[in-house]
C-alpha cells in the first residue's frame, strides 16, 4: 500500500471513533501492540529530543525500502509512534522525504493533543525524515 | 451511563471535610490563581480546590492529565466552573471515563465567592501571572484588571533568533534577545551599566509595567543551540533580570505565545519598533539581593536555614550529562536540594502544565516541602546557566515567597572555577 492509502485507512477507523477518550483508548491499545526495541538500541544516538516522554527510534534500509523500529516509555507516545510506523515502514526513502503526513491533522492529532505531546509528535516525524534523509 | 448529582453550597461545605472528595476546578487556570473572570466577590478557588481546566478537554490525553494530578476513579468528585453546561460537560467525561461516583456544584459565584466566611485561596502575587484575555485587553484598550499604569512594553522574548519574532509576535510587541540582558561569556546577567542602556533602549523604566512572553518550540538537546527552541524559559530569565535591576512591575503571559494562539488571538509579524526611554529611574540594580554569586552559594550551603536549590534534570543531577554542549564536567554541587525541572536543561515540564501555563501552584509547593523546600528557609535556585532556576524563582516568588534568590552562576560558573562536585546516586 502506498503512504496515503493507508493514511486513508487510519482516517477511515478513526471516523468511527466518537470522542477524545475512544481515539485514546485505540491510540493506547496500538501502544500494546508495538514490538518493544531490544535495549542494545536505546542509545543516546537513538534519543528523539523535544518529547515529552523518552523515545527512541532507529532505521535500516533494505532493497531501497526502510525499516524503523521505535520503542518509548510512555503507552500513548508509544501508541502515535505505531501509528506512524504504520505508514512510513517498508517505503522509500524518497516518498518518506516526499509525503504529507494529512492524516494528522484529519484524525485530530494536531489539534486535539495536549501542545507538549504534539511538539513531541512533530520532533518524531521530523527524526523519520531525516533519517529517510540519510537513506537516500 | 451513570449520573451525576448537583450539589448544594451547603452539602459542599460538609463534604469538604471528607478526605475523600476531590473537588476539581474547570475553569482557567488564571481564574483559579485568583483573576475574577466572571466578576465575581473574591478571586481565586475554593479551597483544596485542583485545577484541571475545561479547556484540556478536549485533548486525547486529558485522562493522563487527570491521573497525573492524583485524581483517582476511586475519589468522589465535586466538579464547579463558571458555566452549568461545561461543568456538566466535563462531569460527563468523567463518568466516560470510569469516575463512579460525581456531583457538581452550581453556586460558586452567587454563593461561595459571594459568602467571605467559606474558604477560599489564591495564588499570592497572581496578578503578575496574566492570561491572553488580559493582555489583549490592555492592548486594545490600555486598560485592563489590577493594571494602574500608563505605560507598559510588551516583550517577545528569544535567544539569538529574532526570525522567531519575524515569524510572529503578540501586535505591539518588541523583541528581546536574552542576550542583551546576559553575557555569552558567563551567562550571568549582564552588569549594571549594561542594563541601564539595554533596559531604556527597550524603553523600560522602573515604573513601566513589562510583560513578558516567549514561544516554545521543542528544544532539541542535540542542535547547537537548543535554547533559541525555548523562548518562553528565555522570557522567565529576563524577568528575573528586570526584576534585579528594579523593574516594579514585572509580569509574565501564562502560558507564553502558545496561550495567546489557544485563544484564537492573531499574532502579526510587523516589527514594532521600541520607544527607547532617557532614563530608568533608579539605581541599577535596585534589587541586588535577589541574585547571588559564587562566594555566597558556598555560605548558603554551610547554613542551616538556607538552601541551595538545583533546578535541573536528574541526568545531570547524578552527573550522566552536563546539560549542555558548552559546558563539559558532569556532576552536581554538593548539599544542593534536587528540585527536577523534568526532561533536561532546556524543559520545565515539572514546572509547567501540558499546554505550558504554569503548573497548579499547589503542587509545585508540594513537592517543595517534600524535601525541605519551603519559604522560612532561604532558597537559592541554580540550573546550568540561570534559566531554569528563573523559571522557578518566579513561581515562589509568584506564591509570595520572600526570601529567594537565584544563584545566577549555577552549575556552569561552579565547574568553570573547579570548586568540588559529586555524581552518581545521592547517599
Amino acid at each position: 500500500m502506498t503512504i496515503n492509502e493507508i493514511q486513508d485507512k487510519i482516517i477511515e477507523e478513526f471516523s468511527l471513533l466518537e470522542d477524545g477518550l475512544e481515539k485514546y483508548k485505540y491510540i493506547i491499545n496500538l501502544g500494546k501492540s508495538l514490538e518493544p526495541l531490544k535495549k542494545e538500541y536505546r542509545t543516546e544516538e537513538n534519543l528523539i529530543g523535544g518529547c515529552q516522554s523518552e523515545v527512541w527510534l532507529k532505521a535500516k534500509i533494505k532493497n531501497n525500502k526502510i525499516y524503523f523500529a521505535a520503542d518509548s516509555d510512555a503507552l500513548i507516545t508509544k501508541g502515535i509512534i505505531a501509528l506512524l510506523l504504520r505508514i512510513v515502514n517498508n517505503q522509500s526513502p524518497g516518498d518518506i522525504i516526499n509525503c504529507e503526513l494529512y492524516f494528522i491533522n484529519r484524525i485530530g492529532l494536531s489539534s486535539n493533543l495536549s501542545p507538549v505531546r504534539g511538539n513531541g509528535l512533530f520532533a518524531i516525524i521530523n527524526r523519520i525524515k531525516t533519517l529517510a534523509g540519510n537513506n537516500l | 451511563m451513570e449520573h451525576f448529582k448537583e450539589i448544594s453550597t451547603e452539602q459542599l461545605l460538609y463534604k469538604i471535610k471528607n478526605p475523600g472528595v476531590k473537588i476539581i476546578d474547570i475553569r482557567s487556570a488564571d481564574a483559579y490563581n485568583g483573576w475574577k473572570e466572571e466578576n465575581e466577590k473574591r478571586g481565586g478557588h475554593i479551597k483544596g480546590a485542583k485545577s484541571l481546566p475545561a479547556k484540556w478537554a478536549k485533548y486525547i490525553d486529558w485522562i493522563e492529565i487527570v491521573l497525573s494530578k492524583e485524581i483517582s476513579p476511586k475519589d468522589f468528585l465535586i466538579i464547579y466552573g463558571y458555566d452549568k453546561i461545561q461543568t456538566e460537560k466535563i462531569a460527563n467525561q468523567f463518568i466516560k471515563a470510569g469516575y463512579l461516583d460525581i456531583s457538581v456544584y452550581h453556586c460558586f459565584v452567587n454563593e461561595w465567592s459571594a459568602n467571605e466566611e467559606l474558604p477560599m485561596e489564591k495564588l499570592q502575587k497572581y496578578t503578575q501571572l496574566v492570561s491572553p484575555v488580559w493582555l489583549n485587553e490592555l492592548i486594545t484598550k490600555s486598560s485592563a484588571p489590577e493594571y494602574n499604569n500608563n505605560k507598559y512594553v510588551i516583550c517577545h522574548a528569544h535567544y539569538r533568533n529574532k526570525e522567531d519574532y519575524e515569524k510572529g509576535h503578540i501586535p505591539g510587541a518588541v523583541e528581546l534577545d536574552t542576550l542583551c540582558l546576559e553575557s555569552p561569556e558567563t551567562w550571568n546577567r549582564r552588569s549594571p551599566a549594561e542594563l541601564k542602556i539595554e533596559l531604556e533602549n527597550l524603553g523600560i523604566t522602573c515604573d513601566t509595567t513589562v510583560i513578558l512572553y516567549g514561544r516554545f518550540s521543542y528544544p532539541d538537546n542535540n542542535d547547537p543551540f537548543p535554547g533559541s527552541s525555548a523562548g518562553h524559559l528565555g522570557a522567565t530569565r529576563c524577568a528575573f533580570i528586570m526584576m534585579y535591576a528594579g523593574v516594579k512591575d514585572v509580569r509574565l503571559l501564562n502560558g507564553g505565545l502558545q496561550s495567546w494562539i489557544d485563544e484564537g488571538f492573531e499574532v502579526t509579524s510587523e516589527e514594532n519598533r521600541r520607544q527607547p526611554v532617557i532614563d530608568f529611574g533608579n539605581i541599577i540594580p535596585s534589587c541586588p539581593e535577589l541574585a547571588v554569586d559564587l562566594p555566597e552559594a558556598v555560605e548558603i550551603l554551610k547554613a542551616i536555614n538556607k538552601n541551595l536549590v538545583c533546578v535541573r534534570s536528574w541526568k545531570e543531577f547524578i552527573g550522566e550529562v552536563s546539560g549542555y554542549n558548552y559546558i563539559e564536567k558532569k556532576g552536581r554541587i554538593p548539599g544542593a536540594i534536587f528540585a527536577n525541572c523534568g526532561s533536561d536543561a532546556y524543559h520545565m515540564e515539572n514546572y509547567r502544565n501540558l499546554d505550558h501555563t504554569t503548573r497548579e501552584y499547589h503542587e509545585i509547593e508540594k513537592i517543595w516541602r517534600e524535601t525541605g523546600i519551603t519559604p522560612e528557609k532561604f532558597n537559592a535556585f541554580y540550573c546550568g546557566t540561570g534559566w531554569r532556576a528563573s523559571e522557578a524563582f518566579f513561581n515562589a516568588w509568584l506564591m509570595g515567597w520572600s526570601n529567594i534568590a537565584v544563584f545566577d552562576g549555577g552549575w556552569f560558573e561552579w565547574s568553570n572555577n573547579n570548586y568540588p562536585f559529586e555524581t552518581g546516586l545521592p547517599k
